[in-house]
């Protein structure tokens, strides 16, 4: 039995770090994937500890959690470092290099620093995007995972957010393209 | 009308309550069980809601939450609460009334560390509360589903199995399936043939087809008949040493006569191996993908895993132990339900035990595989 | 007989209807003030004409005596914990007349917190408080209402000068309710008084809240000094708790 791909997203609360690991999971299920999706976090509403677990394979998944990762993804410094445990051989690194400017623990395993925030701020003129951005980044990696897929997910995830701002659905597409060209 | 939905355990859990006909809901705010109360909420503010008449209040604390599922039990209507940890410490106090006098009360319990606040993130540690909680003897009805299929599946069951058998009855999950999203087929149980137990007050109820002394033990009971009318008077306090003897054996009586028709287990992995792993809830969910890698290899297991801590399926469990060399028991928490494991097994089984216990933290599959792997008789 | 049927009448007269006459004598003390509150509401509830749709819910402490009392159909909750129950009760069971009959420790000490609760959130029940300043039942402890200075199980050299004015505190709370606070020793007046209350309660008008100043001769020491229970209840307890509809 294959093991499912697995990704650890982290940051502090606020930054929607488990909006990332959770998108990609529901993602992952609308394309017809196995896929679990769970968040750990500490008390605090804002700022805290934000850690979100994904798994996306072919056959049911028997366990939320995981201590080895094929994908870590790092909102800010700190989350770098709480990450480090869960980093094996030909792990993918992705980190926004806003927050994330020491990259010296994980030179090994060659990461992706992804400036989102700049990216969401100037050439899309929404800072909340840099999330979208993030996940573009991360979809070129997930095997099975394909754009279009991705893209008709997040309409079924987003159709009320879209019907209410029909700008969004399009300023999405973009920070997506934009991160998934990056890691070209 | 069965459908295939990616959910939140807690959602998949409001969801069940929903296809179960439950009515009213009575909470308190707790991380990691509020959804299920945000849910219900949503619920009963909606047209749909209003038209089924759903009943919903936050309460001002568990303590109040508890009696308030009572009272909602009393007037007939399939009554529930969710909480975790701390909260469900509270709710001891309604759930002993419940128990001493045969009240159908359903709580969703979704573990979260302890002792005390500790963290609100997951645990096994409240097996002895919840199915020991109270100054009663345990006579309550626990299920411990390992997956958000079963949340849904069991949270439907719950509710019947309350009604059927006039037990508080609990739906003990934990932090990690309450906040984990995963595939669960959503159903109508008249679709699956699933019979939904029908509900009678206790209280104001003038037309009975299960009448009162069938259920409530008899020193807390008295029919009085006026002009041809009958009122029942229920009572916890008790006079004499004669009477509490009487509550209390006729509560045993009934548990033992129901137990068989309640108890439930599954056994997983090739019934030859000569490890067997004991494990309950989400740690027999990490168990199955142990046996599974250890399938065909040296260090061969299979799984037991009971469905109910409440009643403990001991014969199925002593049946399962015969041929064991060694026994891993994987639990969340500290000997809580090793002690139910030991229990059963006294006196019937020789095998080494051998305790992985790691209170209110998460075991993965490799850490169980690792234990038996090194487990020698 | 002839004469026997002479005294089933007076039996009628002094008895409520909803009253289980095979409970006499009733269980509380002799010279207790429930067997008052009680009868006034058994009267009330036969006017009325509410027997079987009344739910009543009662405490631990001496208003659990009041099981035996009527042919209502009964349920005896844990200390404090009537209100919540009867509150749920009559969310799943609007058409029933609801009643929480508890006493001053339950209600203004362990239970305070669902009281006020109730009150704010104008729950359409009706609640009677027994009020006697003790923990009767288990031997006469300091409850919310011992005045100051009375010397009790718990404070033997005199009670605290700290009390609890519930009726005045409710109708704070809410300004809609039915708030009253009667006395044992007339029985017309504390007859119309749960008529009122009932009434109200029936209407679905909000919380109703009637607390009673009552008599414990056993714990205040009195019960061969009847004159000194009423002189008590009559002078120094409706000083500090005024008889009146709020």
């Amino acid at each position: 039995m294959k093991a499912p791909y697995r990704i650890i997203v982290s940051g502090e609360g606020g930054q929607g770090v488990l909006s990332i690991a959770k998108i990609i999971a529901t993602a992952a299920w609308l394309q017809g994937r196995k896929s679990v999706y769970m968040p750990y976090f500490t008390t605090e509403k804002q700022g805290g500890v934000s850690i979100g677990f994904a798994q996306i394979g072919d056959t049911p998944i028997p366990f939320p959690k995981f201590d080895k990762a094929d994908m870590i993804v790092a909102l800010s410094q700190r989350a770098l470092e709480r990450l480090l445990p869960f980093l094996q051989e030909g792990t993918t690194v992705i980190a926004n290099s806003f927050l994330v400017k020491d990259f010296s623990s994980v030179a090994k395993w060659n990461p992706k620093a992804i400036d989102a925030t700049t990216i969401a701020r100037e050439q899309l003129k929404k800072p909340r995007t840099f999330n979208m951005v993030i996940m573009g980044a991360m979809l070129r990696f997930i095997p099975g995972m394909t754009k279009d897929g991705f893209a008709q997910a997040l309409e079924k995830t987003f159709k009320d957010k879209y019907v209410r701002d029909p700008d969004l659905k399009e300023l999405n597409e973009k920070a997506f393209l934009l991160g998934y060209d990056l890691t070209k | 009308m069965a459908e295939k939905k990616f959910l939140m355990g807690n959602e998949a859990l409001g969801r069940a309550a929903r296809a179960a006909g439950a009515k009213a809901f009575f909470g308190y705010p707790i991380t990691p069980s509020s959804e299920i109360m945000h849910f219900w909420a949503g619920e009963a503010s909606s047209e749909q809601g209003k038209k089924d008449g759903l009943v919903f209040l936050q309460a001002e604390d568990e303590v109040a939450a508890g009696f308030m599922v009572i009272g909602g039990v009393l007037a007939g209507m399939k009554t529930f609460t969710a909480s975790a940890g701390p909260g469900n410490v509270l709710l001891q106090d309604g759930f002993s009334m419940a128990e001493a006098m045969r009240f159908p009360v359903v709580a969703y319990i979704m573990q979260r560390g302890g002792p005390s606040t500790s963290t609100v993130i997951y645990s096994q540690s409240e097996v002895n509360l919840t199915c020991f909680g109270g100054n009663g003897n345990g006579y309550r009805i626990v299920y411990s589903p390992s997956s958000i299929q079963d949340l849904y599946d069991y949270g439907i069951k719950v509710f019947n199995t309350a009604w059927k058998y006039r037990f508080p009855t609990f739906l003990l999950g934990d932090g990690y399936l309450a906040k984990t999203m995963s595939e669960v087929e959503i159903y109508d149980p008249a679709e699956r043939g699933i019979k939904m137990e029908p509900t009678e007050a206790y209280m104001l109820e003038k037309t009975r087809t299960r009448p009162l002394p069938s259920i409530v033990p008899s020193p807390e009971l008295e029919i009085r008949t006026a002009d041809g009318v009958d009122y029942d008077c229920m009572r916890n306090c008790l006079n004499f040493e004669e009477e509490t003897a009487t509550v209390n054996r006729e509560i045993l009586e009934a548990f033992e006569k129901a137990a068989p028709e309640i108890m439930e287990w599954e056994e997983y992995g090739p019934k030859k191996a000569k490890k067997l792993i004991v494990a309950h809830g989400i740690v027999a969910a990490a168990s199955k993908a142990a046996v599974d890698e250890s399938v065909g290899g040296k260090s061969e297991a299979r799984l037991f895993r009971p469905i109910t801590l409440r009643p403990f399926p001991i014969d199925a469990l002593r049946k399962a132990a015969e041929g064991a060399e060694v026994i891993v028991v994987p639990e969340s928490a500290l000997g809580q339900f090793a002690r139910f494991v030991k229990d059963a097994l006294y006196g019937h089984c020789s095998a080494k035990i051998i305790e992985l216990s790691k209170p209110s933290m998460g075991i993965l599959p490799e850490e169980i595989a690792a234990a038996v792997n090194a487990a020698t008789k | 007989m002839a004469g026997a049927t002479k005294d089933d009448d007076k039996i009628a007269l002094a008895f409520p209807k909803c009253v289980r006459i095979e409970s006499k004598p009733h269980l509380f003390c002799p010279g207790c003030g429930h067997p008052e509150v009680l009868k006034a509401l058994g009267f009330a509830i036969d006017e009325l004409g509410i027997q079987q749709k009344t739910a009543f819910g009662i405490d631990i402490g001496c208003s659990l005596l009041a099981w035996d009392y009527f042919n209502l159909d009964t349920v005896e909750t844990h200390h404090g914990r009537t209100i919540p129950t009867m509150v749920a009760f009559k969310r799943c069971n609007p058409d029933a007349a609801t009643i929480a009959y508890v006493g001053d420790g339950g209600a203004y000490a362990i239970g305070l917190s669902h009281l006020i609760n109730a009150a704010i959130r104008d729950e359409k029940i009706m609640v009677i408080v027994v009020n006697n300043a003790v923990y009767a039942m288990t031997g006469g402890q300091e409850s919310p209402t011992t005045l100051p200075g009375m010397k009790v199980a718990t404070a033997p050299a005199g009670a605290d000068q700290y009390y609890m004015k519930a009726p005045e505190l409710i109708r704070n709370v809410n300004p809609n309710a039915f708030v009253a606070r009667g006395i044992t020793t007339v029985q017309p007046a504390l007859r119309a008084l749960m008529k009122d209350a009932l009434q109200f309660h029936l209407a679905g008008k909000g919380f109703t809240f009637v607390e009673v100043l009552s008599q414990c001769p056993l714990n205040w020491k009195t019960m061969d000094k009847p004159e000194m229970t009423f002189d008590f209840l009559e002078k120094t307890l409706a000083k500090a708790y005024p008889v009146k509809r709020y």
